[in-house]
């Protein structure tokens, strides 16, 4: 019965990913194997001012972050940031999954 | 100066065909604390700060108390750490890290504080399933030359992931030089981290306690 919760919430995922406006960047990151060394990503970060929140995904690779209503960080800023937590991005992506959504995806193993 | 350029190039050259232990580099602006008991044999404590992704600063002290004579010494010293590369892959991370420094000694086969000079080198290979991991580390002085190299291997039970509890069974082998322990001293181990606490203990082949703790913030 827990069938129809299952395809909402990934309608949601989908529907959310594609709209045009971000409020949130993803980005997939090389190297993301151990939560004790990735701790770096978080604090560098937190450090922009354009930023409300962070999850770091070991399992789909993903760090993502919340943007502050209309501001946001440039891609050498976050690839910049990354590299000083040890790590190398592959991609960013912008999106309006708000990060809540995102985080109860990551949660449900959707993509 | 050329004892030291000769250790930290033997130091390199061995950690290039072999496998590590916890990082002496966090990330740029973070800092280490690290405290290991090795079995009676060896403790040491560190403390470093990282003003880069690559390079860290910091101190520590070791000592070194010999289980086949009544040898001691007594080391603290200032060391510079430096990644010398890293490798992140799709499913997996690498690391070499090199480090060298001086300090001061103390022991009971010597007069006096003799300078005592450091260099070594760390290659580790993980994912989130295995674990491998090769340090060397070498003080010597004029009075003395010891070298400690700690081989890890690891297997994880489970994928852990960020925010979460991760738990790690480990093997170890240890070799010391300088009459420092005779053979090769092996221990089992449980490793268990979460958020920037990492702890592991186990138990060596003469029973005896290894332990280590690290703090990253």
């Amino acid at each position: 019965m827990d069938f129809l919760p299952r395809i909402l919430i990934a309608l949601l995922c989908v529907a959310a990913s594609t709209s045009a406006t971000a409020t949130t960047i993803e980005m997939n990151v090389n190297g993301l194997v151990c939560a004790f060394c990735a701790q770096g990503i978080e604090k560098q970060l937190r450090k922009f001012p354009a930023t409300a929140d962070v999850i770091v995904s070991l399992e789909k690779k993903l760090v993502a972050v919340a943007l502050r209503d209309d501001q946001d960080i440039p891609d050498t800023d976050l690839r910049r940031a990354l590299t000083n937590a040890g790590y190398t991005v592959k991609a960013i992506e912008r999106t309006q999954t708000p990060l809540a959504e995102l985080r109860e995806c990551l949660r449900q193993g959707k993509p | 100066m050329l004892r030291w350029s000769i250790g930290l190039a033997g130091a390199c050259a061995l950690a290039g065909y072999v496998n590590v232990v916890a990082k002496p580099i966090a990330f740029a602006g973070g800092y280490t604390v690290m405290a290991e008991y090795g079995a009676g044999t060896m403790t040491e404590e560190q403390f470093f700060y990282a003003p880069r992704y690559d390079l860290s600063f910091g101190g520590g002290h070791v000592e070194l108390d010999s289980d086949e004579t009544a040898k001691t010494r007594r080391i603290s010293y200032a060391r510079l750490n430096y990644l010398l590369h890293r490798w992140n892959l799709d499913d997996a991370q690498g690391s070499l890290f090199v480090w060298g420094g001086l300090g001061s000694a103390t022991g009971n086969t010597f007069k006096g504080s003799v300078l005592a000079e450091s260099a070594g080198a760390q290659a580790d290979y993980e994912t989130r399933r295995i674990y491998a991991s090769f340090k060397t580390d070498w003080q010597g002085s004029s009075a003395f030359s010891h070298r400690i190299d700690t081989l890890q291997l690891g297997l994880a039970p489970y994928r852990h992931d960020y925010g979460g509890l991760a738990t790690w069974f480990l093997i170890q082998a240890r070799q010391y030089t300088g009459a420092i322990h005779r053979g090769t001293e092996s221990a089992v181990l449980l490793r268990l981290f979460k958020g920037g606490v990492w702890v592991e203990a186990g138990v060596t082949n003469g029973g005896k306690l290894q332990a280590m703790a690290m703090l990253n913030f």
